[in-house]
């Protein structure tokens, strides 16, 4: 699950060095006990049946109720356990542990920051301005939000090629090129990002129906398709 | 008979995606339609009622019975169904826009920016560089 993470805290009066501390030592934490490529993780050790239902953490009944949830409102298009593969709840676990992470520095005192894991945004107290990177051009951005505490996950295609799969055919989503989304929590967009983009076209309007779910989609003939409360910056989005 | 068996399995896949996409698009109030049509052959008037499972949707369980005579369905009811105002909710209005590339000032970049090698030539490696 190894991902690059940024953390900006503007407060001056917050122990900076302290408060980052904190959050790459549960990064490595949640790294250690959810990763299917550790052997001895907990996800590993439940997954081999190591480990019964009742034995698990509250951290992961909660992580695997997430999967359950996000596999139901899908039809079955987001799944963490594809037919032939291990238990991988990866793209639960990345934006709920970045949320918690997020948490850990505002209950550390920080109002101020910017924390972003893999491109996978969490921001407090702005405005903040965050890009979104261009599904074609990895210099370039294709809109730009104004934020004050949201958080905002994007699914795209451009980087480890078609990586994520729509459980209910087995092969990769393709239906989409990039599906950006921004709720009050990186737990919610990250899951609602990978679990639209696996439905394809139609997780578009799934998306966008979710309460407090704003979406920005490029679908797979290059076509921008948005709710209308986007919080993009006034002119960096163009009419078609 | 043989022709109204291709008919019910129809109906049939036509409903489960009803059952289980309907809910998470916060519409679950609205009945699937099954029509109530009287069976045309003379067969026994009792149905067979089969309760589907409960589906746990955001805004809370979601039950629905089927009614059975024959092959044919001809009740469908929502056994439990979420009560929030959203389930009323339409489904929103997309806007269509064209795809942009652009730059800008910024304080942090939202991507599928999962490698190492690819955050090294990513914006957020610059505008990093540039803070630290």
């Amino acid at each position: 699950m190894g991902f690059p993470v940024s953390l900006r805290v503007d407060d001056e009066d917050v122990p900076v060095a302290r408060a980052a501390d904190a959050v790459f030592a549960w990064l490595r934490e949640v790294d250690a006990r959810f990763s299917p490529f550790r052997a001895d993780s907990e996800v590993s050790r439940y997954d081999r049946g190591d480990l019964e239902r009742h034995q698990l953490s509250d951290d992961l009944v909660e992580v695997l109720d997430l999967c359950e949830h996000y596999r139901l409102a899908t039809g079955g298009a987001f799944d963490v356990r594809l037919p032939g593969r291990g238990l991988d709840p990866c793209a639960v676990v990345k934006g709920w542990s970045v949320q918690r992470a997020a948490d850990l520095l505002t209950a550390a005192g920080a109002q101020r920051f910017v924390l972003n894991a893999g491109g996978d945004v969490v921001v407090s107290g702005g405005p903040w301005r965050v890009g979104v990177r261009h599904p074609e051009h990895a210099d370039k951005l294709c809109t730009v939000l104004e934020l004050t505490d949201a958080a905002v996950a994007t699914s795209a295609r451009y980087e480890r090629g078609n990586h994520i799969l729509d459980a209910r055919t087995g092969h990769p989503a393709t239906g989409l090129l990039a599906m950006t989304v921004v709720t009050p929590t990186l737990t919610e967009a990250d899951a609602v990002a990978t679990a639209a983009f696996a439905m394809g076209a139609e997780g578009i309007g799934w998306a966008a129906s979710l309460p407090g779910c704003e979406v920005f989609a490029v679908d797979g003939e290059g076509r921008v398709l948005r709710t209308g409360g986007f919080p993009a910056v006034r002119g960096s989005t163009a009419a078609a | 008979m043989k022709r109204a068996v291709p008919v019910v399995v129809l109906s049939i896949a036509g409903l489960v995606p009803v059952w289980r996409y309907e809910p998470s698009l916060g519409a679950a109030t609205s009945t699937p339609e099954a029509a109530p049509t009287p069976s045309a052959s003379a067969g026994s008037a009792s149905g067979t009622v089969v309760k589907g499972t409960t589906i746990r949707t955001e805004k809370g369980p979601v039950e629905v019975q089927v009614t059975f005579d024959g092959d044919r369905i001809t009740a469908v009811r929502m056994l439990q169904q979420p009560n929030h105002p959203q389930t009323t909710a339409a489904v929103p209005k997309l806007v269509a826009e064209t795809l942009t590339a652009q730059s800008a000032d910024i304080d942090t970049v939202s991507g599928a920016t999962i490698t190492s090698e690819a955050y090294k030539e990513s914006l957020q490696a610059a505008i990093d560089a540039k803070g630290a």
